[in-house]
């Protein structure tokens, strides 16, 4: 029975596994970083699946899980992760087809979230994923109203930082 | 407003052929490797507590306790040792069930909410420890230094040159520097775990309590 449960969590997370990838994008700046935290992802979606009965979408609930384990995971330096060179930060950009304005307003872009706290790029990567403001609130727990305007708040303040 | 978001929300959604794909087997291998969640390492520190201050109390040799005999203490610490106990199993129970309540699926105020709690218990639990000792100590020595006699017969030794009063007066001031150097010790390691594991997870929660205000 066991065994059963592990190949089909294994099935669907090798299918959705693009979510913990863009997770570990916003919230790490280096490879390293990115691995580990893909790692506890993993470990702690594996952990939680057994309880897993259908009741959200199963990407509702990595999300849910991504995020905590983001948000909570204990990460020996900050600095090793803010302070990076962000020509690392985008390690595979490259190989999708931009001109260089265009790679490069991104790259800035990532950057600029790199400079949020963990809760504001909560909000971000929930925004960038199209979740609709009641499903952010249910995740981040907090109002709707709040998340709204919070969201707005880190707008303003992406704005700033790529045009000081 | 935000040229640049939409811009980036466009490449998020095509973003997908840049990551490595795991394969079936190294995601296998993934889920069984250790984790490294915060809520692992505070219960392992949990659990060290415990045992440290419940093996500091049992490291304390039987010897130690037969000069209290001499002062009528006897009834007094058994009894002040069995409610100890009990205390120690309510901590150990409220710490258990606390931690069981956190989970990763809850939303992320509640779990980081779960999880500080938790570690709350334990850090009652160590108050309590320092304050019964702190308690417990002047108890006993308002109750020794007020029958000198009895702790200069069986405390100082026979062919010492030091004078009763001298020897009086080094005893307290041994015992106010115990008192103060295990004191500092706790806080200096209070302020390590604080320092190093929660702040990062006290200021997330403080962060998201403050959106809701």
């Amino acid at each position: 029975m066991n065994k059963k449960i592990e190949h089909k969590f294994i099935v669907e997370f090798e299918q959705n596994q693009n979510i913990i990838h863009k997770v570990c994008r916003i919230y790490t700046s280096n490879q390293d970083a990115h691995n580990d935290l893909f790692q506890e992802i993993a470990i702690q979606l594996w952990k939680a699946y057994p309880k897993f009965r259908g009741e959200s979408k199963l990407s509702t609930w990595m999300y849910r899980i991504g995020l905590n384990t983001a948000i909570t995971l204990y990460r020996k330096s900050k600095r090793s992760i803010v302070t990076q060179d962000f020509d690392s930060v985008l390690y595979k950009i490259e190989s999708t087809s931009y001109d260089d304005t265009e790679e490069e307003q991104l790259k800035l872009m990532y950057k600029a979230i790199h400079q949020l706290t963990d809760i504001d790029k909560a909000l971000i990567f929930l925004y960038l994923e199209d979740v609709n403001y009641k499903e952010i609130a249910e995740t981040m727990g907090i109002s709707e109203v709040n998340a709204r305007v919070r969201m707005n708040r880190i707008k303003t303040r992406l704005k700033t930082i790529l045009n000081p | 407003m935000m040229d640049e978001l939409e811009f980036l929300k466009k490449d998020w959604k095509k973003q997908g052929a840049d990551f490595p794909k795991l394969s079936y087997m190294e995601i296998y291998k993934l889920i069984h490797k250790k984790s490294s969640s915060i809520v692992k390492w505070i219960f392992i520190i949990c659990i060290a507590e415990f045992l440290f201050w419940g093996l500091i109390a049992l490291c304390i040799p039987e010897s130690t306790f037969a000069i209290y005999e001499k002062f009528n203490l006897k009834t007094f610490l058994f009894v002040t040792q069995s409610l100890h106990y009990v205390v120690v199993f309510v901590f150990i129970y409220l710490f258990y069930k606390n931690y069981k309540t956190i989970s990763v699926v809850d939303n992320t105020g509640l779990l980081m909410k779960n999880i500080l709690k938790t570690r709350k218990t334990v850090n009652y639990y160590v108050y309590y420890n320092i304050i019964l000792y702190v308690i417990l100590s002047i108890f006993l020595n308002a109750v020794m230094f007020s029958h000198p006699d009895i702790l200069i017969e069986n405390l100082m030794p026979a062919n010492s040159e030091l004078d009763t009063d001298k020897f009086l007066a080094v005893m307290i001031v041994v015992q106010i520097i115990l008192l103060l150097v295990m004191c500092g010790i706790i806080w200096a390691y209070y302020r390590i775990i604080y320092g190093i594991l929660l702040k990062k997870l006290n200021r997330n929660y403080k962060e998201l309590e403050s959106l809701e205000v």
